[in-house]
């Protein structure tokens, strides 16, 4: 018995020797090697690397703005303009949207979800540069700190307007390092936050327009800020007309900008070199994808009239009811909307011709045929276009101020100074018929020629109301004819009150329609952050 | 004291017998139970020194005294006992030994007696292995061990099967049981189906725990044909077969007849004026050949074993198919009198396959094509039309070049010093080296050129890995008086290096270069080129011991640990042990029971053991950065990326850790005529990885790798063997795996976070329904569909759906909180049944397969069993009325198409008829057989195949979905040869 024992004994202390001598360092060592990606104790970054290190807080308006179901979707399904109506190759999605369309949306609808979370995405990666700066692991010199930073809390406030105009009562986080569940912040103090963050930097920002092209200098800053104060009464309750007015006479009396002669170039392929744009969000056909308008837009059959190495989805179209309201002889009906017949741009037949007609949203088994509804044109389509376009989103352009002003002229009484600036703006659009280019303080403070009320599949118009009870409808109107497709459309009728009032198309008026002016804050975001509340009506 | 008398009583009656007898020559042969020749059987005389074996023929020759009591072994057989009387010729006939309890089970590191098991582990040999033209080790053992569920959800010749273990256990981690071929990790192909012995399935947490952080979802151990005789022997083995496949089920479209016929009722098809039955010009009845050469050689101290497999497999798909190629080497030598035994093996893999654009896609092209088109055009170009994602299906086939070449090297080698009884020391080094090389390309009459105007394209993918392994492991093994005791202890060492290169181009001046010549493409000018490359390292170390003890076969018990670092995880929880222990009581063997004759085995089995899940992917615990384009901007007048982080950071990312609790019953009862086990186990895995749900501000991103979750699974498993007929010329052998499985997901909630995620969707319709079809709720298992149900449809054809209180809406008024859950895609039980009849040279085996409780979405008939395009062919069923009325809704995700699945499948028949020994001279064996893969399936389910549902990759969470975007399932019919020279 003995004897086995020992045998015992022997191999365990052969097994223990092995195990000994295996437990050294280079046996037991399971440090991560890492070949493609760049770890934070490698990586030594210097003023060299600012670009490097800002530009991902400007990325996030790529996809917020032109994405799918991004921000222009937000803006103009929910608004009089554009429809996406289901079509022979789909377009119901599970109906969302035809619940941007008929303001039915939820707590889970994914547009206005996005918007949040690029916006937010935005937000983070600015405080995150911030504090890399003033913590000096981005060492700076302390000029260019100092503009950095000021340019870095700009593009932040513009990210928290988008959140203030769409979710209003949202979070307010300025601290990287504070990873706690942020409190919600009552639209009047998000206002209050932007306002004043923008007070305090725009003596910081630079003065340089196009160095810095396509990001925040002074004049997006103040821009913003007009912006800002256009919607203060929408937002807070009070109205800020003065305000605006000072603001936008600054940007006019600078002379930085001025209106560009032709209306398309501000939203051509190189519309960079347009002077009229104050900050745009730029794209380009091989380093900035995500311009992708056209694909959602145009039916695919199209693609043999740009010869497109891409086969569109073909999706939203005008409103026709919209359509109905332009001038003939405004240029801006052409510039705006693919129409008509279309040819091949090699054989010269004709392969499709969009009609104004839409017969319905969908839902109900009604398909918009494939060239139904006029598509959107703005952002001109150049020949062998890709997936992506180069076309940069003009999102502060000069018109815009000049309307900017003249909304608070109008507002204020002083219609016929307002009338000045409208037809200055107008004037490019009519060069064929100069005269029409002119409006009166007399015409703005008519009703709008948009004849609103819900349109039947045989395109007749049910119920009407038009919209001649609209007060300023006309500016309205003007707006709309200008900014067009601009994903702006549904801030501007809120403010006249079309929004929340009017039918168009297969919308009728929410039946708790004040609600609708908000979104609703994400249902994801609040299972994650019980300190949101949600919005009122959801 | 009565052990002395008794062994003083053994001392005389040997030593009487020495002196009382002479020497006498025995002459025999050892055959199977069929009469095949079993070459290289041990035959050995109780309490001599020296052994001999068979030889060709199975013949043999050996002298003995009478009163001899020979023993005669060989693996896989039960030892045969004969007392020796004086006879000069004896013919031995082996049973094969399935039902003993004596059979060697593979437990990792080692093998133990079937008798002797305690945790819960099933084996499959060879001769219970599914016949035929079988795809992978999977698919062997397909329905064969209860509660791991194979399945075969396509018909792609290089698709592999797809297996779950006790239901599903990660969500983030691995799904796929670690796969040991040889005592090396590989998967389900690394051998040829030809080339396997046996596999091992580890199955509950105390088996499993010794491979530590891998074992969650199972470990599969596959032992390769080993030359195990012990004498010189030399044999060839040919096994050839040849098959053929149809359409499991062909969908029934509109033909262009029908077109017609509603053109006349005034429904607006469009007539081209051509007649095409589209699915059948995509495919084909292939014809599949495979050919395996085993070579055994050598003699007691050096031995060979080598073969050479060659398969070329042609698919349903016009152009798809693989071709392959294993080759394996094993070499044995033993020195020093067996003190130290060296092995060295070397398997090679190489596949091919040339498979043009048959995909997926293409079978849906194929199937909502206009049945009134032509393929070609006036110009003889493919006729295309200016439809969304309508393409000419024949032109996607033909006009791409899709190669692709896997080549795959492992080099093994061991040393096994035994310096005295019972102790070995080991060593082990492998290096598995592949490299999977793809090129694509599509020539200028492809619609990427016609439609697009690319002008041609190219790519070309490279991906390759190295693996080294180092194993060290101890183990001593003593039997003494009624102990036995067995230790291990080991030390492995892995290292895993991925990388990877890929490069896209297009606009090229010609077609001819195909994927050869990517730099003449413009599109790299343009900046419109692609181009990726990637490389990551993993490390696995990990100590282990092990020591299994048992008294008299009755009482037993083995306690395992492992204590493994993974260098993917957090600085600061690399390391975890993994614990397990489990008990084993033989009552059948206890006095009191010894009476009862029926029973030849009825051991009790308790178990508890601990497993891991190894993460997915390497990083995910680092705090890095990165440069991306997608996130970079337009910076002082020029275009720059973005240097981002790239996740949220955690560097406290740790093992998922699953307990699992096992009790079973193996039992053998009537002269092991009844045999089998049954088990049940609860398993509850915690710290599960999930990409967690978190605001966002603060956050970056919204999710972040966390441990934060916990999922349970519970089940019971049911083996039965019935040796129903064993004697006479006609036998008969049945057995039935049963295997129920009820998962549930118990929470998604992490500390650091002071919310519980209630739920995740998962799941995808595609275009044009663009919605989640599943959802993944705390509290509820994981598989439930989650859709609006429908009630009926309305006087305008348009669905009736339940709202969330239970009122009937028209669908346009559903929102999307209206959606419930309907049916689940997972099984609750799997079933199988297999059956083998000998009589004489016949043999015949069939078998059942079947999964009951369980719903698939049958995702063709919510795309073509509705009317309401016109623009794509739709099944002949799309007009039939649902609830008495026809259809005009848009296409919809609704209950209407999620099915009852349950299903019971012929599976696989096999007739053989074996030649006698030396019919033909020189053949030992000579075998002939047919048999049919996929024959029957009894449903009620209305798609093609209610097992063509695939449970990985982005179906984990969304299982039980039958795409339309598929690669259908077939049915094969096979004729094969076996012959042993």
């Amino acid at each position: 018995m003995i004897r086995r024992y020992k045998y015992i004994y022997n191999a365990l202390l052969c097994g223990a020797g092995v195990l000994g001598l295996l437990s050294f360092q280079s046996c037991t060592k399971l440090d991560e090697e890492v070949f493609s990606e760049v770890l934070e104790k490698d990586f030594k970054p210097s003023e060299r690397d600012l670009p490097f290190i800002v530009s991902p807080v400007y990325a996030s308006f790529r996809s917020l703005m032109f994405g799918w179901q991004g921000y222009f979707d937000l803006q103009e399904e929910s608004a009089d303009h554009i429809i996406t109506p289901v079509r022979p190759n789909g377009w119901d999605d599970g109906g969302t949207y035809r619940r941007m369309h008929q303001h039915t949306w939820n707590a889970v609808q994914w547009q206005p979800y996005n918007t949040w979370q690029q916006a937010y995405s935005s937000i983070t990666k600015a405080n995150m540069v911030i504090m890399q700066i003033e913590e000096k692991s981005l060492p700076l010199p302390d000029e260019v700190a100092q503009a950095a930073i000021a340019e870095l809390r700009a593009a932040r406030a513009l990210a928290y307007y988008l959140l203030l105009d769409n979710h209003g009562n949202v979070p307010i986080v300025t601290d990287y390092r504070n990873v706690a569940l942020p409190n919600q912040k009552t639209r009047k103090e998000v206002y209050d936050f932007v306002v004043k963050e923008l007070d305090e930097i725009i003596p910081l920002l630079s003065h340089d327009v196009a160095p810095m092209y396509g990001r925040m200098n002074v004049w997006a800053a103040k821009t913003l800020l007009a912006k800002v104060y256009l919607n203060a009464e929408v937002y807070t309750g009070i109205a800020q007309w003065d305000k605006v007015i000072a603001v936008t006479d600054e940007i006019i009396q600078s002379n930085a900008f001025r209106l560009d002669n032709e209306y398309k170039n501000i939203f051509s392929a190189v519309n960079e070199s347009s002077p009229e744009i104050i900050f745009s969000v730029p794209y380009d056909e091989v380093y900035g994808h995500g311009n992708q308008l056209h694909m959602k837009t145009l039916s695919p059959l199209s693609r043999l009239v740009y010869s497109m190495s891409a086969g569109p989805w073909g999706g939203n179209c005008a409103v026709p009811q919209f359509i109905d309201t332009y001038d003939p002889d405004d240029q801006r009906f052409y510039d705006s909307w693919v129409q008509g017949a279309q040819y091949n741009a090699t054989t010269g037949v004709e392969v499709i011709n969009y009609v104004k007609e839409v017969p319905g949203i969908g839902g109900d088994g009604t398909i918009a045929s494939d060239n139904a509804g006029f598509r959107i044109g703005k952002y001109a389509i150049k020949k062998g276009a890709t997936s992506n376009l180069d076309n940069d989103y003009p999102m502060f352009r000069y018109a815009d101020v000049l309307m900017m002003k003249a909304e608070a002229l109008l507002r204020l009484g002083r219609e016929n100074e307002a009338a000045l600036l409208v037809s200055e703006v107008r004037a490019r659009s009519f060069k064929s018929n100069p005269e029409k280019a002119i409006v009166t303080g007399i015409d703005l403070l008519k009703g709008s020629v948009y004849n609103y009320g819900w349109q039947e599949k045989d395109g007749t118009i049910k119920g009407e109301n038009g919209g001649a009870d609209i007060k300023f409808g006309r500016f309205l109107d003007e707006l709309g004819w200008e900014f067009a497709a601009e994903a702006r459309r549904r801030q501007d009728i809120i403010r006249f009150n079309v929004f929340q009032k009017k039918s168009w198309f297969n919308h009728r008026p929410h039946e708790n329609a004040q609600t609708r002016i908000l979104f609703p804050i994400p249902n994801d975001e609040r299972n994650k952050n019980p300190n949101l509340k949600q919005n009122p009506g959801y | 004291m009565k052990r002395v008398i008794m062994l003083l009583l053994l001392w005389c009656n040997i030593s009487l017998s020495l002196f009382a007898q002479e020497s006498l020559v025995l002459k025999g042969r050892v055959s199977g139970p069929t009469g095949e020749a079993i070459v290289g059987a041990t035959l050995s005389l109780e309490g001599r020194k020296e052994k001999s074996s068979s030889g060709p023929g199975g013949t043999f020759s050996l002298s003995y005294k009478k009163g001899d009591a020979l023993h005669v072994s060989s693996l896989g057989y039960v030892t045969y006992r004969v007392v020796l009387n004086g006879q000069v010729s004896l013919d031995i006939h082996l049973q094969q030994s399935s039902e003993a309890l004596d059979e060697v089970v593979v437990v990792g590191y080692g093998t133990q007696k079937k008798g002797e098991v305690t945790s819960s582990i099933a084996s499959v040999k060879s001769e219970d292995f599914t016949k035929g033209a079988v795809k992978d080790a999977g698919q062997l053992i397909q329905g064969k061990v209860a509660g791991l569920r194979i399945s075969t959800p396509s018909g792609d010749p290089g698709e592999s099967t797809q297996v779950s273990l006790r239901g599903l256990n990660s969500i983030n981690g691995s799904q796929d049981p670690l796969v040991i071929i040889d005592g090396i990790p590989g998967d389900l192909s690394t051998v040829a189906p030809e080339d396997i012995e046996s596999v091992d399935v580890l199955k509950d947490g105390s088996a499993a725990a010794i491979y530590g952080t891998r074992a969650t979802a199972g470990v599969i151990l596959v032992t390769t044909r080993r030359n195990t005789a012990t004498e010189s022997r030399t044999t060839i083995e040919y096994n050839g077969y040849a098959s053929l496949q149809t359409l499991f089920r062909k969908p029934e479209m509109m033909g262009a007849g029908d077109y017609r016929r509603l053109i006349a009722d005034g429904i607006p098809y469009q007539d081209l004026g051509s007649e095409t039955d589209w699915v059948d010009e995509v495919t084909r009845n292939p014809l599949s050949h495979n050919h395996n050469i085993s070579l055994f050689g050598g003699n007691s101290r050096t031995n060979f074993t080598g073969s050479i497999n060659y398969r070329n497999w042609e698919g349903i798909f016009l152009k798809s198919g693989q071709e392959r190629l294993n080759i394996r080497a094993n070499l044995n030598h033993d020195m020093f009198d067996g003190k130290l035994k060296t092995n060295v093996q070397l398997i090679s893999r190489n596949t091919k396959s040339n498979n043009g654009g048959s995909s997926p896609y293409m079978w849906r092209q194929a199937i909502i094509r206009n049945p009134t088109d032509q393929i070609y055009n006036e110009n003889g170009k493919w006729q295309e039309r200016d439809a969304y994602f309508y393409d000419n299906p024949l032109g996607m086939i033909y006009e791409t070049i899709d190669d692709n070449i896997f080549r795959e090297t492992r080099l093994s080698g061991s040393l096994d010093y035994r310096p005295i009884k019972g102790l070995s020391l080991k060593m082990l080094l492998s290096r598995v080296q592949n490299n999977d090389l793809s090129g694509n390309a599509t020539t200028f009459d492809h619609i990427n050129t016609t439609k697009n105007n690319l002008n041609g394209t190219a790519s070309r993918n490279t991906r390759s890995s190295v693996q080294n392994l180092t194993e060290l492991t101890a183990n001593y093994t003593a039997t003494f008086d009624n102990h036995k005791i067995d230790v291990l202890g080991g030390y492995s060492w892995q290292d895993d290096t991925f990388d990877q290169f890929y490069a896209y181009n297009f606009d090229f001046p010609t077609d001819d270069y195909t994927y050869n010549k990517l730099e003449a493409g413009m599109a790299l000018q343009r900046g419109l080129a692609e181009m990726t490359s990637y490389k990551e390292n993993r490390k696995l170390i990990g100590f282990f011991a092990r020591l299994s003890y048992n008294y008299k076969e009755k009482y037993m018990v083995l306690a395992s640990i492992r204590r493994e670092g993974s260098s993917t995880f957090g600085a600061n929880n690399k390391w975890g042990s993994f614990p397990a222990i489990s008990l084993g009581w033989d009552i059948a063997k206890e006095d009191f029971v010894k009476d009862i004759t029926a029973f030849n085995q009825l051991k009790l089995r308790a178990g508890f053991g601990v497993t891991g899940t190894i993460a997915s992917a390497s990083y995910m615990s680092q705090t890095s950065y990165n440069f991306e384009r997608v996130q970079g901007a337009y910076i002082n007048g020029r275009w720059v990326p973005g240097f981002v982080p790239t996740r949220n950071f955690n560097p406290d990312l740790r093992w998922e850790r699953k307990n699992e609790y096992n009790v079973g019953l193996d039992f053998s009862l009537f002269d092991n005529r009844v045999y089998g086990s049954f088990d049940y186990y609860t398993r509850r895995v915690k710290d599960l990885l999930y990409q967690f749900n978190v605001p966002s501000p603060p956050y970056l991103y919204s999710s972040m790798m966390l441990n934060a979750g916990e999922m349970s699974n519970m089940g019971f498993e049911a083996l039965v063997n019935v040796n129903a007929l064993r004697k006479g010329d006609f036998k008969w052998k049945t057995g039935l795996t049963v295997a129920t499985n009820k998962n549930k997901l118990i929470n998604l909630s992490n500390k650091q976070f002071d919310v519980t995620v209630p739920f995740f969707e998962a799941g995808y319709t595609g275009e044009p329904i663009q919605m989640s079809t599943h959802r993944v709720e705390v509290g509820r298992p994981v598989g439930d569909f989650y859709v609006w149900k429908t009630v009926g449809v309305d006087d305008n054809g348009k669905w009736l759906v339940e709202n969330q209180e239970g009122k009937t809406i028209p669908i346009s008024e559903a929102t999307l909180d209206d959606r419930q859950y309907y049916g689940n895609g997972i099984p609750d039980v799997n079933v199988g049944w297999n059956n083998n009849f000998n009589y004489k040279q016949v043999d015949f085996s069939f078998s059942f397969r079947g999964s009951f409780g369980h719903q698939v979405l049958n995702m063709s008939r919510m795309y073509y069993e509705n009317p309401i395009n016109k623009a794509y062919n739709v099944l002949k069923t799309a007009y039939d009325p649902v609830y008495g009325k026809t259809l005009t809704n848009d296409l919809v995700y609704v209950s209407h198409y999620i099915e009852n699945a349950d299903f019971m499948k012929l599976d696989n028949v096999t007739l053989g008829y074996t030649f006698k020994p030396n019919t033909i001279k020189g053949i030992q064996k000579f075998r002939v057989y047919a048999s049919g893969l996929n024959l029957l399936t009894i449903t009620g389910y209305k798609g093609l195949d209610p097992e063509a549902a695939s449970y990985r990759g982005d179906f984990t969470f969304a299982p039980g979905i039958e795409h339309r975007d598929r690669y259908p399932t077939t049915r094969t019919f096979t004729m094969g040869l076996n012959v042993t020279f």
